[in-house]
């Protein structure tokens, strides 16, 4: 029973995550600047990280949870980039970002192949690079909550605080990841549970804001109706 | 020297259209006027309308407004900038999201 509902929450947060990335193509779509890529390629990779825990819960491997643990770590490394590159635009912020861009997939590939390769030579490389990926995750976080919190100290709108309060969920639910990886009878208390309302409530705020700009009527003075 | 910030040819063509609904109600455009509101020289100016007349977002038959394909534009248009600034991915001083509702959470 435990498992069903275990699978079902990962097929939810994979699902929210994947309507997610439909509205975060958006700003790319219409300005076709690959410096905003990076957001929807980021929540891609967290769906597919969720994907991969619903998988493993199935046909339980430990190559999917580790592969998963890889995924979303670069999720937050993708995004985070995007948010440093979405600074006023530099002379060669193009040709930069696309060095990045190709570096973080780089990056990525190689530790890939280097789990994959580890599993089949039976080399154990499951303990640190654990550790190091969620606290490179938990870095890209933080260093998106703080960009956001100055845009909107800058902006000085209420509009504006949701995002860095959707991503400060992510990171607690992160960092209860980490208690719960550290002590694994915290998760029959407390560490597990937490980890997961933070997550569907930072995704929850994620689809609310995603809604209220794309959906929601605004009734501006200058907008009419349409004939 | 000052900082100016680049516009890339979207934000520009969001910009003039912006400008042209507002203008919408005016029984004739002044471009000179326009040109000093979007803030490009006076021959650049006349391209871009050129080019959004050609891409049929704009026509010009008694006075410059917007089609129905520029007004869809335009809608989209504000709504992704509107997202892009919720998700603080632009710098620098814009107008509010929601003039009678600072949050821009309430119903």
């Amino acid at each position: 029973m435990s498992e069903v509902v275990d699978f079902a929450i990962e097929v939810a947060s994979a699902a929210l995550c994947f309507v997610l990335v439909k509205f975060m193509f958006k700003p790319y779509g219409l300005t076709r600047e690959g410096r905003y890529l990076g957001l929807p390629v980021g929540f891609a990779f967290l769906g597919i990280s969720e994907a991969m825990l619903a998988i493993g819960i199935l046909q339980p491997a430990g190559e999917l949870r580790l592969l998963s643990l890889l995924t979303r770590t670069f999720a937050y490394v993708f995004m985070a980039a995007t948010y440093y590159f979405s600074r006023d635009p530099a002379k060669n912020s193009r040709l930069l970002w696309s060095i990045t861009f190709g570096l973080i997939v780089v990056a990525l590939a190689t530790l890939a192949v280097m789990m994959l390769r580890g599993f089949q030579f039976g080399l154990n490389l499951n303990p640190s690079l654990s550790v190091f990926l969620r606290l490179l995750a938990l870095f890209c976080i933080s260093y998106i909550c703080v960009h956001t919190i100055r845009k909107h100290v800058q902006t000085s709108e209420g509009a504006t605080l949701w995002i860095p309060l959707g991503f400060f969920f992510l990171g607690i639910s992160q960092y209860s990841m980490i208690i719960w990886a550290g002590d694994a009878n915290f998760v029959q208390g407390y560490a597990f549970v937490g980890a997961l309302v933070a997550r569907f409530t930072g995704l929850g705020i994620f689809i609310a804001v995603s809604y209220l700009s794309f959906y929601k009527r605004k009734g501006r003075p200058d907008e009419k109706p349409s004939a | 020297m000052k900082n100016l910030q680049r516009r890339d040819r979207v934000k520009i063509y969001g910009d003039l259209l912006s400008i042209l609904n507002a203008e919408a109600n005016s029984e004739k455009i002044v471009l000179t006027k326009v040109q000093v509101q979007i803030n490009v020289p006076f021959d650049r100016l006349k391209n871009y309308i050129s080019e959004l007349i050609e891409l049929g977002l704009i026509e010009n038959e008694y006075s410059l407004k917007l089609t129905e394909k520029g007004k869809q534009f335009l809608r989209e248009y504000e709504k992704v900038l509107d997202f892009m600034k919720r998700m603080g991915l632009i710098y620098g001083k814009q107008k509010k999201i929601h003039e009678n509702d600072p949050t821009g959470l309430c119903p």
